[in-house]
């Protein structure tokens, strides 16, 4: 009752200031004159009553600073005081306020882009209802990354037998030609959903109904519905209310719109904004064949727990239901490669976990960087800090002596780091604004690797956490850099003290503490930059090492043949009619088609058997396939080392096969393969068009090993097949090894494929070179970024360094002068400052070699490929960080070396 | 330091109770509630201003006095004081609570081992 009475009190204070100051002053004199008069009355005279009264009054300011204590708003009053007087001095000194804010904003806004970037992609939860209830199914295969694709059928049967979720929903990516009323067909990302997608989420619509269980009915007379995203209704439906009810045209088909979705519902992945959402019952109504009713239809699965049931207990049920897909995967496919499945369930509040996957690990690598480099700014601003409180000991002695109180005067310096940090905090938000945006385009130029052909958003708004986020770190890095400058304005001595310890009271222990932050700035900065190099050695490992195929001046062309009127059995002669128009392009070297382009992430693969070649059915691999045209190798610089090249003239002929170095080595040994005959085994022979189970191929070629799927792996054993003997054409990306930029030919490869293949078009046009990079975005995106921190961090420790000398040869003026005067010369002078400079620097390494060390070694979990066995990196380091603070060490040497020992000596 | 801080947190809260009971006999300014406290303690207590006045503005956040404008006998304006319901309450308990207290304390004072 009295707390909630004090604070009202305090609030009206606080609004009637001026005035309760003049009440407080009135009473007061009222009170003076009351005593006045009692003395008077006793038998004083007027002046010595006057006198008297005053005397027991005591200072009036003081006994209103005492009656303004009393309330809570006063600390307000004060701390806004404390900030002005803040303000005032950090005006007062432009130079070091700048290089103050400058290092915090960097240091703050690297913390809060990074960390952005985790939130949206890793904390954020998802605007539904319970998030944390949520999990993700995933599929795991030994050495790749997680899928989270199911098949329909295995979806129907987890969903029909579960005990562990109250829901069980389906989601499959589509793009979708989509018309509204009166406007052209466009293509747009969709998702095929279940009936309890919207319900289980708890996802209510802006506007109209969600999809309901009704709709997802197969043959329901409401399967084709269609809820459209917020802003698929702004952009393209006018924000018209009375669209529900009403149709778009879905690849062909109407489809009625039911509801909108609300606006801050972006479906299940961060990243993918989808627009429309349609039953899954309504696939088979737009896909013929249909994938649902064959119950192949790749999905992704979200299930919500029962309440009481862990994710645990959950995964325990599931691993038993999951042998239905592991049989079902026996039969299609192999026992063997069966076995070898695993599922896994994830808490998927934040949505699924395919971008997660991605960038988690580069995510936290970074994280740890930019705190270190946050930490290298404090350092920094706290040996100035210091170095200037040395310089305003004075002042702070003539506070405490005129009756400061040390409370007061650590406040004051605390308000002085805190409006450091604010500054830089607010200037960090900006900047980590850029940073992030520019980051994620960076990251998700490599959109391909996701598997996801849909184009990917990320929204990277500081939210009310990021902020919180920046807050919170602002206010620390404030403490952790004002702690010792309060320290010593807590312990400062009054005025008195000064005269006995003259002007320049410079302790030991002060200077101990400056030279320690420098030594631990350097350490730091080692750290970075060891790590940097770690990475960017990494990246040039990865991007230099032999492919297998030449990356340079190859141009990738996707045909959508679907658009030209031919049917896959037709297009043989047409291709190769294509491939020999294309060759006669000037500027073209060869051509070929590929039905797997290496290193898109992307293959097929299966069992096989060698004639002649005994294997156990534990021991056998899968063996990845590509589908290729004539002059393949030639085209890819791939070095053909035994036999020969597909050609035209083999389609019609016994099947034939080309084999890689790995290949022949493992089933052949030291026996040439050609000649060499083998089959391929287990039921899924849909990929080998036409061809019967037991079809036997002959290998005819040896090539070099080259990448498949992924940059990072070792080449595989791999079998290529002629595209031309299928009895459907299975390759439609082709690939022009060019003689100058691919790029220059783009427009003559468009033109001859229009005019070639009638109403054909090109679906996607790009370079291995483009390819290569996209594929390796997050090693990139980690070397760029850790090379921009470790520099950072470096020439920040070099200004903290070249700080502490300027202020150390200001300081020794006298005894340079001195020495001089004995008989020193100028180069004596400044090698003796570079060698106090080189003994900091020294020490730095000392404490930073070995955290380098270790540090790469938390790295190396982390990024599991990560090799940091090099010594070099290290090497490599060390000289930078010598070399960039020789330079910073170089200026005050010089400084040193021509002082005028006249000068010197007057001082 | 501690020890300073003890007896004149002491002498605060006595003081509040003090101020209390001086304004429940009439409401004054603030220099009769310090003429007051000297006569009724027969000097043993002085007031001086730097105690007051915290004291008052404490006592009238806590909303246990109300201040208000008035002319003095002499034509001059002061602000006198008053009990609140609140205040008046607030005296009642801690005057029971003294009584107690010092009744206690004062048994303890002239126990000798005779009556144990």
């Amino acid at each position: 009752m009295s707390a909630l009475h004090r604070f009202v009190a305090g609030f009206i204070a606080l609004l009637h200031r001026r005035q309760a100051d003049q009440e407080l002053d009135a009473e007061l004199r009222e009170f003076l004159d009351s005593a006045i008069e009692n003395k008077m009355r006793s038998g004083m005279s007027r002046e010595s009553a006057t006198r008297a009264a005053r005397m027991e009054l005591g200072s009036a300011t003081a006994v209103k600073d005492h009656v303004r204590d009393v309330g809570w708003e006063n600390v307000l009053e004060t701390t806004w005081l404390d900030v002005r007087y803040a303000a005032r001095t950090l005006r007062r000194s432009p130079g070091f306020t700048l290089v103050a804010v400058l290092s915090l904003a960097l240091g703050i806004g690297a913390n809060t882009a990074i960390f952005s970037l985790i939130n949206t992609l890793m904390l954020r939860s998802l605007p539904v209802s319970h998030p944390e209830q949520l999990v993700e199914l995933l599929s795991r295969y030994p050495g790749e990354p997680r899928l989270s694709s199911f098949s329909w059928r295995h979806y129907e049967h987890f969903r029909d037998h579960n005990q562990s979720f109250s829901d069980l929903l389906a989601v499959s990516r589509a793009r979708f030609q989509v018309a509204a009323e009166g406007s052209e067909p466009e293509a747009i990302d969709g998702e095929y959903v279940t009936g309890n997608f919207f319900t289980a989420l708890g996802v209510q619509p802006a506007v109209g109904r969600v999809i309901n269980g009704q709709d997802d009915q197969l043959g329901s007379a409401t399967a084709a519905s269609a809820v459209v995203s917020w802003s698929y209704w702004t952009n393209r439906l006018h924000a018209d209310p009375a669209i529900v009810g009403r149709a778009i045209i879905v690849n062909g088909t109407p489809a009625t719109v039911v509801g909108v979705a609300p606006q801050e519902f972006f479906g299940l992945q961060v990243g993918v904004r989808p627009s429309v959402w349609l039953p899954a019952a309504m696939e088979p109504i737009l896909q013929k064949p249909s994938r649902r009713m064959d119950g192949t239809l790749g999905v992704g699965m979200l299930g919500r727990l029962r309440p009481g049931i862990t994710i645990e207990q959950a995964l325990a049920e599931m691993r038993v239901l999951d042998r239905y897909r592991l049989e079902d995967f026996a039969k299609t496919r192999s026992a063997a490669f069966a076995r070898d499945f695993t599922i896994e369930l994830e808490p998927a509040a934040a949505g699924f976990a395919a971008l997660r996957d991605r960038f988690a690990s580069s995510l936290v690598v970074l994280m740890a960087m930019v705190a270190l480099l946050l930490l290298i700014a404090c350092t920094n601003i706290a040996s100035m800090l210091l170095a200037r409180g040395a310089a305003r000991q004075h002042e702070m002695a003539v506070r405490v002596s005129l009756g400061a109180g040390r409370v007061r005067l650590v406040r004051h310096v605390l308000a002085e780091s805190l409006l450091l940090s604010a500054m830089g905090g607010l200037i960090g938000i900006v900047l980590a604004y850029v940073g992030a945006e520019t980051l994620v385009r960076i990251m998700l130029s490599g959109r391909e690797f996701l598997r996801m052909q849909q184009r990917i958003v990320v929204d990277v708004q500081p939210d009310l956490q990021v902020l919180l986020f920046t807050a919170a770190v602002a206010v620390g890095t404030a403490l952790l850099f004002g702690a010792a400058p309060a320290w010593h304005a807590f312990t400062s001595a009054p005025a008195s003290s000064l005269r006995v310890h003259g002007a320049a009271a410079e302790t030991r222990s002060r200077r101990l503490f400056g030279k320690t932050l420098v030594v631990l700035q350097v350490a730091f900065s080692i750290v970075l930059l060891s790590a940097a190099s770690l990475f960017v050695h990494h990246l040039s490992n990865l991007r230099n090492q032999d492919f297998g195929f030449q990356r340079a001046s190859l141009l990738l062309v996707t045909l959508d043949p679907s658009k030209s009127g031919y049917a896959r059995e037709q297009l043989f002669s047409p291709y190769q009619d294509l491939l020999g128009r294309l060759e006669e392009i000037p500027g073209v070297r060869s051509v070929t088609v590929s039905g797997v382009t290496p290193i898109s992430g992307a293959g097929a693969s299966r069992f096989i058997r060698v004639d002649g070649f005994a294997e156990a059915a534990e021991a056998r691999r899968y063996v990845p396939l590509n589908w290729v045209g004539p002059r393949y190798f030639e085209t890819f610089g791939t070095p053909l080392l035994a036999g020969r090249e597909f050609t035209f003239a083999d389609r019609g002929r016994p099947p034939v096969a080309i084999v890689n170095q790995a290949m022949a080595r493992h089933y052949f040994g030291d026996k040439s393969p050609i000649g060499g005959r083998f089959q391929f085994v287990g039921s899924s022979n849909s990929g080998i068009t036409g061809a019967p189970p037991d079809q036997m191929y002959e290998i005819v070629g040896v090539v070099a090993d080259a990448k498949y799927l992924d940059l990072r792996e070792t080449p595989p054993r791999t079998i290529y097949l002629n595209a031309f003997q299928e009895s459907r054409m299975p390759a439609n990306r082709l690939a022009l090894r060019t003689t100058g930029r691919p790029g220059a030919v783009a427009g003559d490869v468009r033109r001859i494929v229009i005019e070639g293949m009638k109403m054909g078009a090109v679906s996607d046009l790009t370079t291995m070179d483009d390819l290569v990079d996209a594929s390796i975005v997050p090693e990139r995106v980690i070397a760029m970024l850790s090379s921009f921190f470790g520099g950072l961090g470096a020439s920040l420790a070099a200004l903290g360094l070249y700080g502490l000398l300027a202020y150390t040869v200001t300081r020794r003026t006298n005894e340079f002068g001195i020495r001089m005067a004995l008989g020193a010369a100028k180069s004596d002078i400044s090698r003796m400052v570079l060698r106090g400079a080189l003994g900091l620097i020294c020490f730095g390494f000392v404490f930073g070699l070995p955290l380098a060390v270790l540090s790469r070694r938390a790295a190396s979990r982390v990024i599991s490929d990560l090799r940091v066995d090099g010594m070099w990196p290290l090497v490599l380091a060390t000289a930078a960080m010598l070399a960039i603070a020789l330079v910073a060490a170089y200026v005050p040497a010089r400084r040193a070396a021509r002082v005028q020992p006249v000068e010197a000596l007057r001082l | 330091m501690s020890a300073e801080q003890k007896s004149s947190s002491l002498v605060q809260g006595t003081l509040h109770m003090l101020i209390l009971k001086t304004l429940a006999l009439e409401p004054m300014h603030g220099y009769g509630v310090g003429v007051r406290l000297e006569q009724i303690s027969k000097g043993v207590f002085k007031v001086n201003a730097g105690s007051l006045f915290p004291a008052l503005r404490r006592l009238e956040r806590d909303g246990f006095i109300a201040g208000e404008w008035h002319v003095t006998e002499n034509n001059r304006r002061a602000k006198y004081y008053a009990l609140t319901a609140q205040g008046r309450a607030t005296l009642k308990r801690e005057t029971k609570d003294w009584e107690q207290q010092s009744a206690a304390i004062a048994r303890i004072m002239s126990a000798s081992l005779g009556e144990l």
